[in-house]
């Protein structure tokens, strides 16, 4: 029974390379979206999830690399932020919305193109997890390597400098280039998974599971640990969910949505099992600090 | 340019010139507000959480516009209840909630046959195909929200201004905010048909933003935002008849352009006006 | 008129989501009255003043402002936030800034009229600033930023001032400015509350001061709170005796 529900839909290779990436987007993801969780820089994960799209588009209508057009087009994007942002005359948050709005319409119109526009462009929009093949499974480690190093080689420096700017300055550290850092890791991750959930769902990988881990730890060490398993898990949990509902009941589910439902899902359990430890705990907090005051 | 003539004898394309324009002067007076209140971030999770709505509405038979509006409402509700709690930021709970509703939308209309046709027409528009009910939801919506926020304008801004001035007065902040939050979800749900549910967020951020870079005033940033906003959606319908692209993408990217027209022309005009100070003294300055 | 109370404090402990974060804060002030709120950072002088309006929930003892609620008294009372809290990018005039104080009186949906734009440029002008009511409002400096938010205060026409921090990091002509003003509010009964760390300041423009850290040390005539004992006790650690009875407080 148990063999049944959870061996049984391993025993494919397909099944077996799409458990491997979605293990490993999920600790990748987990790890860095602690950081963008710190920096509360939620959006632009957001901003990066869109503007890699025109590169994917690019790169799909000419027959080039998906993974190296991808990256191009979020490189450019986080230097454009980088710059742009840097003026003061544009709020951040606007800019980050002009860079959304026109990098993906151009992706668009580039799709628009091709004489298989919808079908094409649902297929970019939200990823082939089932399909993913060796070669993408080697470039998300070679990605998540240089990632996961670049995180740990500047660990304090980037806690430092999500707590206080200011003092970062101030000991000599160039904000700007922390900054950017930090961005190019996120847009390394999401081009890593874009292929596999697609462009507008990859921020899922990055933020649900750190947001869930921070209603839980308080450290951020231990938030990066919980964040990476129970993103792991729950990629591991969809694929289960995946494999029975289309096999067993001939469900016709969307691999990427399912995945990140999953996600969703656990965070809200997550949520509200600790706001009833939060009320329990303040409930007994205030009578102490009652006593302690009269 | 042919082309372009040829399309503008067919009662089709008038039709969707007249959509893209009106919901793009719409869509960029309701920016101002967006701009105004630095609601980016949530004009794109509102782009992401209306699409449930939108899918919902389109497979139960009802219309778009309610669904797209009702779904939107509650989100906006969900983010309000999840942010309560002091230990996220408001930012991360949106990236939850948005992710969660749009995998949702999307899981949704996985399940019916055909459904990639619908899912682009949802998420990109579909402007040659809008119904005159279409046009008439436009109309009613734009009359709607522009009397509401022309009517408590002055608010409005001192609500976004200073909250705890505003507050101190006796105002309750909350419902000015609600009051925008509304108007920016009913507006992009109107925006569907026209520009789908991703790039709605062009016509409600970029325009603003282009007229905020000519003017320092409120209401001529509205009517330049209103004035840009009906150009994108004019100028992308004609380069997508003459090109043979994706409507709602060409008129997102007009709405790009026009503001990398006016950066650079504003920008430039600035280095002017400074050389000429720097030639008449620093007394003025 | 100028003998009524303005504002009685009864033994009031406010609260944020129940966790109480000022306590034991007792005592009054007549109209025409100034009162300092003098303690270090954090020792709850915003949340008093938030208190003051209503902003804040009182959960044990009272408030009572002109005679009445905070809530009900909101329009009569004035707040003047700190400047540098504003956001400098925000399209609005000065003018438009000093108008907003007369919001309550022009009504929902009305536009302001010629009444009101005078009264907003003469609140303008008592603060020195009338040849800037075109220009928009963050390209001022710090300290007439503050002058244009109190000038807000003066056009509402309020009967309490509420200030927070006022003279944080303003230039010598705005704080002769401010000065200046609220001496003018005092004598026509206006009466004055504000926070400052700032001693010196606190002795001018103010004759009674509130001395707190989380609850009240002392609450009476400026001369008699000031005090190197009280300030201790208010400053623990940082307040530091100097020979002669002066005393300096790093706040």
């Amino acid at each position: 029974m148990l063999h049944d529900l959870i061996i049984r839909p391993f025993e494919s290779g397909y099944m077996q390379r799409a458990l491997i990436e979605v293990v490993l987007l999920g600790v990748l993801g987990g790890i860095v979206g602690v950081h963008v969780m710190m920096r509360k820089m939620a959006f632009v994960t957001e901003v990066v999830q869109h503007t890699v799209f025109p590169g994917i588009a690019i790169a799909f209508a000419f027959g080039h690399s998906l993974l190296l057009g991808a990256l191009c087009a979020g490189a450019l994007s986080m230097v454009l932020l980088t710059v742009g942002t840097r003026r003061s005359a544009i709020d951040s948050d606007s800019f980050m919305a002009l860079l959304i709005a026109t990098f993906f319409a151009f992706g668009v119109i580039v799709v628009s193109r091709q004489r298989s526009f919808q079908s094409d462009l649902t297929a970019l929009l939200f990823g082939r997890i089932l399909t993913v093949d060796r070669q993408e499974i080697v470039d998300t480690i070679i990605v998540g390597a240089i990632s996961v190093i670049v995180l740990w080689a500047l660990h304090k420096e980037l806690v430092m400098r999500a707590f206080d700017p200011a003092y970062t300055g101030a000991l000599g550290y160039r904000i700007d280039v922390i900054d950017l850092v930090l961005n190019l890791v996120v847009m390394l991750i999401v081009v890593a998974a874009v292929r596999a959930v697609g462009t507008v769902l990859v921020v899922a990988f990055i933020v649900t599971p750190a947001a869930a881990a921070r209603l839980v730890f308080r450290r951020v060490r231990t938030m990066m640990v919980a964040s990476a398993l129970g993103a792991a898990v729950c990629g591991w949990i969809g694929l289960i969910v995946i494999f029975h509902g289309s096999i067993d009941h001939g469900w016709r589910v969307a691999a990427g949505s399912t995945i990140v439902l999953v996600f969703t899902l656990a965070f809200v359990i997550v949520w509200a099992a600790s706001a009833v430890f939060a009320r329990r705990g303040r409930g007994s907090g205030s009578a102490a600090s009652v006593e302690a005051a009269s | 340019m042919k082309t372009l003539v040829d399309s503008f004898h067919t009662a089709i394309f008038r039709r969707a010139v007249f959509e893209a324009v009106l919901i793009g002067a719409i869509a960029g007076i309701v920016g101002v507000h967006v701009a105004l209140r630095r609601l980016p971030f949530f004009v794109v999770a509102m782009s992401h959480a209306t699409f449930p709505g939108v899918v919902i509405a389109s497979v139960a038979g009802f219309s778009l516009f309610v669904g797209g509006t009702g779904f939107g409402l509650l989100v906006v509700a969900l983010v309000l209840v999840l942010g309560a709690r002091r230990a996220l930021d408001d930012s991360s709970v949106i990236g939850v909630v948005l992710a969660g509703s749009f995998a949702l939308g999307v899981l949704i209309l996985s399940a019916r046959p055909g459904s990639s046709t619908d899912l682009s027409a949802f998420l990109v528009g579909s402007v040659l195909t809008v119904t005159s009910g279409d046009i008439i939801t436009t109309i009613a919506v734009g009359a709607i929200v522009l009397a509401v926020l022309s009517l408590l304008h002055k608010e409005i801004v001192f609500g976004a201004f200073d909250r705890v001035g505003a507050g101190a007065l006796g105002y309750r902040t909350w419902v000015l905010d609600g009051v925008v939050l509304v108007a920016v979800t009913i507006t992009m749900a109107a925006a569907v048909p026209a520009v789908g549910t991703l790039l709605a967020v062009a016509l409600l951020t970029v325009p603003a933003m282009t007229a905020r870079l000519w003017t320092d005033r409120i209401r001529p940033t509205m009517a330049l935002a209103a004035t840009f906003g009906a150009l994108s959606g004019f100028v992308g319908l004609c380069v997508s008849a003459i090109w043979a692209v994706a409507a709602g993408g060409a008129i997102a990217l007009t709405a790009g352009v026009c503001f990398v027209i006016s950066l650079a022309a504003t920008t430039s005009r600035s280095a002017l006006q400074r050389r000429h100070a720097g030639v008449a003294g620093f007394g003025a300055a | 008129m100028s003998s009524s109370i303005a504002l009685v404090l009864d033994h009031v402990t406010a609260a944020y989501e129940r966790e109480p974060v000022l306590t034991g804060i007792n005592g009054s002030l007549r109209s025409g009255g100034s009162l300092a709120l003098i303690g270090p950072n954090g020792a709850g002088k915003s949340t008093l003043i938030k208190a003051i309006l209503g902003l804040v929930p009182v959960v044990s003892g009272s408030i009572e402002v002109l005679g009445t609620t905070p809530v009900k008294a909101r329009r009569s009372v004035a707040y003047v936030p700190q400047a540098d809290t504003l956001d400098a990018d925000f399209p609005v005039t000065v003018l438009q800034v000093v108008l907003m104080g007369r919001y309550r009186q022009i009504g929902w949906v009305r536009r302001p009229d010629r009444a009101n734009r005078d009264a907003a440029m003469r609140a303008l002008s008592e603060v020195g600033l009338a040849d800037r009511a075109a220009d928009r409002f963050g390209l001022l400096s710090g300290g007439q930023r503050q002058r244009v938010l109190l000038a807000r205060a003066v056009a509402q026409e309020a009967r309490l001032l509420l200030l927070d921090e006022p003279f944080n990091g303003v230039d010598t002509t705005t704080t002769e400015a401010l000065l200046s003003v609220l001496d003018r509010l005092r004598a026509t009964g206006v009466a004055v509350v504000m926070s400052t760390h700032d001693l010196s300041v606190a002795h001018l423009a103010c004759d009674d001061a509130c001395l707190l850290n989380k609850h009240q040390v002392a609450f009476g005539p400026i001369d008699e709170s000031l005090t190197s004992e009280l300030l201790k006790a208010t400053y623990g650690g940082s307040a530091l005796l100097l020979a002669g009875g002066a005393t300096i407080v790093a706040g």
